[in-house]
């Protein structure tokens, strides 16, 4: 099973010369796996665990909906953690982000200072 | 205002039967808020040979002042050989591997002076090239 993400960044009006690069992949997948789905993140990131742990790591999709529901707007940021609570990443509103995740056997998990609807999925390399 | 977007897409025709796989998400880069564009991009490319147990892609900033501010980071493993690696850490926490022609894009805290991305070739040299964006970065004192 093959997975293709794409990744495009431009800028054509920070400097003198634009920003304008993509890059693409064409990885193997296998199971287990999520497609796209939401949590809504926790105060507390062992209860919102979205990536089991896998010795040998997942593709991972996360992105912050800017929502507590799917309706109401927050301005809360996502932390991003492997599941021994050691944050890498944060998210603002909008923002997402994609890597092959590997930590030992850790899985991933969110938490926030209030309610977040977190969307995400993961494939297992 | 500088405006810099990042956009992903994710397809596969295999992946799931009879319904094929495309996510999409664009998200315009900002400094910490939502309003202010980023102003500070750090770009290359190099060679991660596997001599040295890690070496620090980027180091955080000492001055606190520059701490809790956002960034973004992009880096890509371009090696053609699949036994090659880079794994990747930040603020000494492993957070991914990249095998050949992979890459990976996340904001990530520069929360203290601890918080560096540290990356170490396995298997093999492996040509790399990143983008860093950066919200905040003061200019150290002249020492000469």
């Amino acid at each position: 099973m093959a997975l293709i993400p794409t990744l495009s960044i431009k800028d054509s009006t920070s400097f003198s010369d634009a920003i304008n690069f993509s890059v693409t992949d064409s990885l193997t997948v296998t199971s287990p796996a999520s497609s796209l789905s939401t949590i809504i993140a926790a105060t507390t990131g062992a209860n919102s665990i979205i990536v089991p742990a896998a010795a040998t790591g997942t593709y991972i999709f996360v992105r912050h909906t800017g929502t507590t529901n799917g309706t109401t707007t927050t301005s809360a940021v996502v932390l991003v953690e492997n599941t021994d609570d050691t944050q890498f990443a944060n998210l603002k509103p909008g923002e997402w982000m994609f890597l092959p995740h590997l930590s030992g056997s850790l899985g991933v998990q969110v938490q926030a200072a209030s309610a977040v609807q977190v969307e995400y999925a993961y494939w297992t390399i | 205002m500088a405006t810099t977007t990042a956009s992903v897409s994710i397809s596969s025709n295999d992946l799931q039967p009879g319904n094929r796989l495309s996510i999409n998400a664009t998200s315009t880069l900002m400094k910490t808020g939502l309003t202010t564009g980023l102003e500070l991009m750090d770009m290359g490319k190099g060679h991660l040979t596997t001599a040295t147990a890690a070496d620090a892609l980027i180091e955080s900033s000492a001055l606190a002042g520059d701490h809790d501010s956002a960034n973004y980071f992009y880096l890509c493993n371009n090696a053609t050989d699949d036994t090659f690696h880079i794994l990747v850490a930040i603020n000494a926490t492993d957070v991914g591997r990249l095998n050949a022609g992979e890459w990976m894009f996340i904001p990530y805290a520069q929360a203290d002076a601890g918080a560096e991305i540290n990356i170490t070739a396995s298997g093999g040299t492996c040509p790399y090239e990143y983008a860093i964006f950066k919200s905040a970065s003061t200019l150290a004192a002249a020492t000469a």
